[in-house]
């Protein structure tokens, strides 16, 4: 068998360990992954990024203006001293300057304006039909909305408009919770089907 | 030996169902919902050599439900003799991007540079988006196994999003969103999403609003998608198991409320 399903299989049933309780295997197990992880995290930074988008790009091939982010970059690590931790601040103003920028717009017509479109929709069909899916759309955006309208007190038609958006917000936090549920169980499965097919090889 | 808890006893019986039904040889009948199907007969409409971009922007840890997903749609384009390439938002996923392309490529005999790359990891997920609106090779230099883009005969011609049919999502959290906001709404390349049930309802709104034009999800997604392409995989092997584990759940769920309900009416007496 190969040796990399064999420490798989183990490491599996080690973190399955948990469930009865915390024990050292788990912990062995635990730390490994983080181990792993962030090993493999450099690992990758440093070969995918920044040897072949920085290092290699400005030292072999003479992109100088690669100066300013490699300039900016070096900067970050002022915060290890007191006393040079000001320097920091420059290279966060430049991320958090060009990201807002970049994310305001972007978020106002993919997340605001295109959502706001796709809420307003006819409340007929083409065939003559009620547009019973859009309907309830509409209502549940604007319940929605009434209950997080915090202006007025909640009493009287508002109450009851935000207590309908209650319920619309219960049903999207259930439904939420039942596919992060089902999620989990995929993830269990598979990596029972892992035990069983690869590592214990009781079926195909 | 620590005496075992209620607690324990739910896990015993949970493991026993998870293992018992994925020992079963039967499988339940699967329809395929009609997102689904919209995916497969986009994939299937696309004319051979056409170009997909799957970025694998998942962790490791979501791999077991992540893989019959990502399989299915690989098994797919291969099958059509669609150009891949790959890359990864996410340096976890990195490696097991690779992993899933070369394993359905080697099941398709697709050759590496010629039918399908893999670009690997870039940071900042926004401004590698965006950065490959203007140019992949400026954002890939080279690929994941260090061969320089221009190298690399499949991707002669590909400059930027305009070059691809669609992206696509392989994710687990909610990368896809971002593709939507900044390569959908940029530079309107059609989105597309294979994704984990635990991010259904953060996407479902992009999908009504037709931002992600198809998207496939979860264990059920895969079988449902494997059923389509007549691949049987670990989707449809792991149907029964999670059939059976909802139902599991269920009738944990009404014990638990029978038990309360009982001592609450035993506290009152």
């Amino acid at each position: 068998m190969d040796i990399g399903i064999i420490i798989a299989g183990l490491l599996t049933l080690a973190i399955f360990s948990f469930l009865y309780r915390d024990n050292p295997v788990y912990k062995m197990a635990e730390s490994l992954l983080i181990g792993v992880s962030i090993g493999y995290f450099l690992v990758i930074t440093w070969d995918n990024t920044l040897r072949a988008n920085l290092f290699d790009p400005l030292f072999t091939g003479g992109e100088i203006d690669l100066l300013i982010p490699f300039g900016l970059g070096l900067l970050m690590f002022g915060r290890f001293s007191s006393k040079t931790s000001a320097l920091s601040r420059i290279p966060i103003a430049v991320l958090i300057g060009s990201g807002a920028g970049v994310a305001i717009p972007a978020m106002l017509g993919a997340r605001t304006l295109a959502q706001m479109s796709a809420t307003v929709q006819p409340l007929l069909t083409e065939s003559g039909w009620l547009n019973v899916s859009g309907l309830v759309v509409l209502v549940g955006v604007l319940c929605t909305l009434a209950y997080f309208y915090f202006s007025r007190e909640h009493q009287g038609t508002l109450g009851r408009v935000a207590k309908t958006g209650t319920w619309f917000l219960m049903i999207f936090f259930g439904t939420t919770f039942g596919y992060t549920v089902m999620s989990r169980m995929s993830t269990l499965i598979g990596r029972v089907e892992f035990l069983l097919s690869d590592f214990l090889k009781l079926t195909n | 030996m620590k005496q075992l808890q209620q607690r324990h006893y739910v896990f015993i019986g949970l493991a026993l169902v998870v293992i018992v039904t994925m020992l079963l040889p039967y499988r339940p009948e699967i329809v395929p919902s009609a997102e689904t199907r919209r995916m497969h007969e986009y994939i299937d409409s696309l004319p051979e050599g056409s170009v997909l971009l799957i970025s694998f922007d998942h962790e490791a840890s979501s791999l077991p439900e992540i893989k019959p997903l990502a399989l299915a749609l690989l098994r797919h384009a291969f099958s059509k003799r669609l150009k891949l390439i790959g890359i990864a938002l996410l340096p976890e996923g990195t490696g097991v991007g690779y992993g899933l392309m070369r394993e359905a490529a080697r099941e398709y005999d697709m050759s590496y540079g010629e039918d399908f790359v893999y670009l690997g990891f870039r940071p900042q997920y926004v401004a590698a988006i965006l950065s490959m609106g203007e140019s992949i090779p400026e954002t890939f230099p080279e690929d994941y196994l260090g061969q320089a883009y221009d190298q690399l005969p499949m991707l002669n011609g590909i400059e930027n999003y305009d070059d691809l049919a669609c992206v696509i999502s392989v994710a687990d959290g909610s990368l896809t969103t971002h593709w939507v906001e900044y390569g959908h709404a940029r530079y309107r390349v059609k989105v597309s999403a294979f994704v984990a049930a635990s991010m259904v309802t953060t996407y479902d709104p992009y999908l009504a609003s037709g931002q992600i034009y198809a998207m496939v999800s979860g264990l059920r997604g895969a079988a449902e998608y494997e059923k389509l392409i007549g691949i049987g995989g670990s989707g449809a092997r792991g149907m029964l198991a999670q059939t059976s584990m909802h139902l599991y759940v269920i009738l944990m769920i009404i014990i638990g409320n029978l038990i309360y309900f009982r001592q609450k009416q035993r506290g009152r007496g």
